[in-house]
């Protein structure tokens, strides 16, 4: 049995399959209004938890936030999963697929079978949605793949429950009951720009939103010395991994912010955000940069190599940028209430 | 980053169908999709991660040929995997993983130990015991 689900590709996962699953239901949103309506661009550096024993950096919310965010925004229902019986996850699943229901679902990158070699690590906050069934085999809508896939029973089974840090625990989403949606609206929009900028400035602990980015900087400038010139390099390659690998990229986020807030400028009837949103696309610019000069490190093929001082100021360059915009963002929009 | 400006680095993702989609602006700073296939930066970034852990693996070819660690140990650094990992994909304990990473206590595994373990791993007994 196949759903008559229509597959777009996407720069992040979890919008992809967020703006493809609204659009089964009759929503047409774009994949940049999904981001910015889902508060999606963030900045987290948390050595405490750790991918291949390195602190995690990351460029977006918690797996299952940005639908969360988007849908109750939209006042739509949804319905999440979460199993401990692998068993019982797939039984769940067939009969959601039965009643005609698209499911989408978090599973780790390691075991995918269609994922070239070089990406399979242990990174288990990939999104797909399951689309449909014939025997064994469940047609999939992977955002970053440009066309549907399949999986089998097994290997299915094997990515839901994928181990390491985050495992998904077979967690998976659908949305539930459309009737009561109501319309992007001005102040939809508005609401979810503000929360972004709280997400951004205002969570009191320094490893999140723009201070996250310092405190990456203030560590980094550390790295050589404490670690030595090897594990330094690795952990610089991690950051880069996860800045610009797909479905995770930073700059590439920012990128979909700056498209978001060119669609929020049409909504909203503000000109402002325009001029915002080339602002954003500076920042991604710098985060491009940043990767760069960072792949030049690795490589160590320049004759006068940058440093690592001199990476952790481009950092500390791309906060204050985007504090900048954010502080903008959020004295034209409303009061930053405390979350 | 402008609509021309989009890297076509391919190298990893040719061969799949995974592409990056890209956001660029056109002439008029209106925001695009375009499909990449790569960048070199990422690349780069990539290539060094898997370089690093093959010369770490070559490391521990070394102390298997010197009958210190066990071909265990290899195919776990090889498969990045690590003994938390294995440990829930295969059911065993981790300090049981970490032992049996030492020849001596490799050796005294059965043959469905060793069944079970490179099912876990997804690879044969045979490549588990040799250093393929």
């Amino acid at each position: 049995m196949q759903l008559d689900f229509i597959h777009k590709p996407s720069g992040h996962c979890e919008n992809g399959v967020v703006s493809n699953l609204l659009r089964y239901y009759g929503v047409e949103m774009s994949e940049a209004m999904v981001f910015g309506l889902g508060s999606g661009l963030f900045f987290a550096h948390m050595p405490f938890i750790r991918l291949h024993g390195m602190a995690v950096t990351s460029f977006r919310p918690l797996p299952g936030d940005i639908f969360s965010r988007v849908l109750s925004l939209l006042n739509i229902k949804i319905k999440r999963y979460k199993f401990r019986d692998r068993e019982r996850a797939m039984r769940t699943l067939d009969s959601l697929l039965e009643r005609g229901i698209p499911v989408g679902m978090l599973v780790g990158v390691y075991h995918l079978p269609y994922f070239p070699k070089e990406y399979r690590f242990h990174f288990n906050a990939h999104n797909i949605c399951v689309t449909g069934k014939e025997g064994d085999v469940y047609t999939v809508s992977d955002p970053v793949v440009v066309d549907k896939c399949t999986l089998t029973y097994d290997e299915l089974k094997l990515v839901r429950f994928a181990s390491g840090t985050y495992p998904p625990k077979g967690r998976m989403y659908h949305i539930a009951d459309v009737r009561s949606k109501c319309d992007v609206t001005a102040e939809t929009v508005r609401r979810a720009i503000v929360k972004n900028c709280n997400r951004m400035l205002k969570i009191p602990v320094p490893m999140f939103g723009v201070k996250g980015i310092r405190f990456l900087a203030w560590r980094m400038r550390k790295w050589e010395g404490r670690m030595g010139a090897k594990r330094a390099a690795l952990n610089l390659a991690q950051i880069v991994r996860m800045n610009e690998e797909i479905g995770t990229g930073g700059a590439g986020f920012r990128f979909i912010y700056a498209a978001f807030l060119q669609e929020a400028s049409v909504i909203m009837n503000e000109p402002r955000l325009r001029e915002l949103s080339a602002e954003m696309t500076i920042a991604g610019d710098m985060w491009r940069d940043f990767s760069y000069n960072a792949a030049r490190l690795i490589k160590k093929r320049d004759a006068e190599p940058i440093t690592y001082d001199q990476l952790a100021d481009k950092l500390v360059a791309i906060s204050q940028k985007e504090e900048a915009i954010f502080r903008d963002l959020a004295k034209g929009f409303g009061p930053c209430k405390q979350m | 980053m402008k609509v021309n400006e989009v890297p076509q680095d391919g190298k990893i993702l040719e061969s799949s169908g995974v592409r990056d989609v890209c956001y660029a602006t056109d002439e008029n700073g209106d925001y695009k999709q375009i499909i990449s296939v790569g960048w070199d930066a990422k690349n780069v970034a990539l290539d060094f991660t898997w370089e690093s852990i093959y010369e770490e693996c070559e490391e521990i070819k070394k102390e298997v040929l010197s009958g210190e660690k066990s071909p265990l140990a290899y195919h776990l650094h090889r498969l990045i995997m690590t003994p938390e990992i294995l440990s829930d994909y295969s059911g065993f304990s981790k300090r049981d993983i970490r032992r049996w990473c030492k020849a001596k206590h490799f050796v005294k595994l059965q043959k469905e130990q060793l069944e079970q373990l490179a099912c876990a791993l997804r690879i044969s007994v045979e490549q588990l015991t040799s250093l393929d």
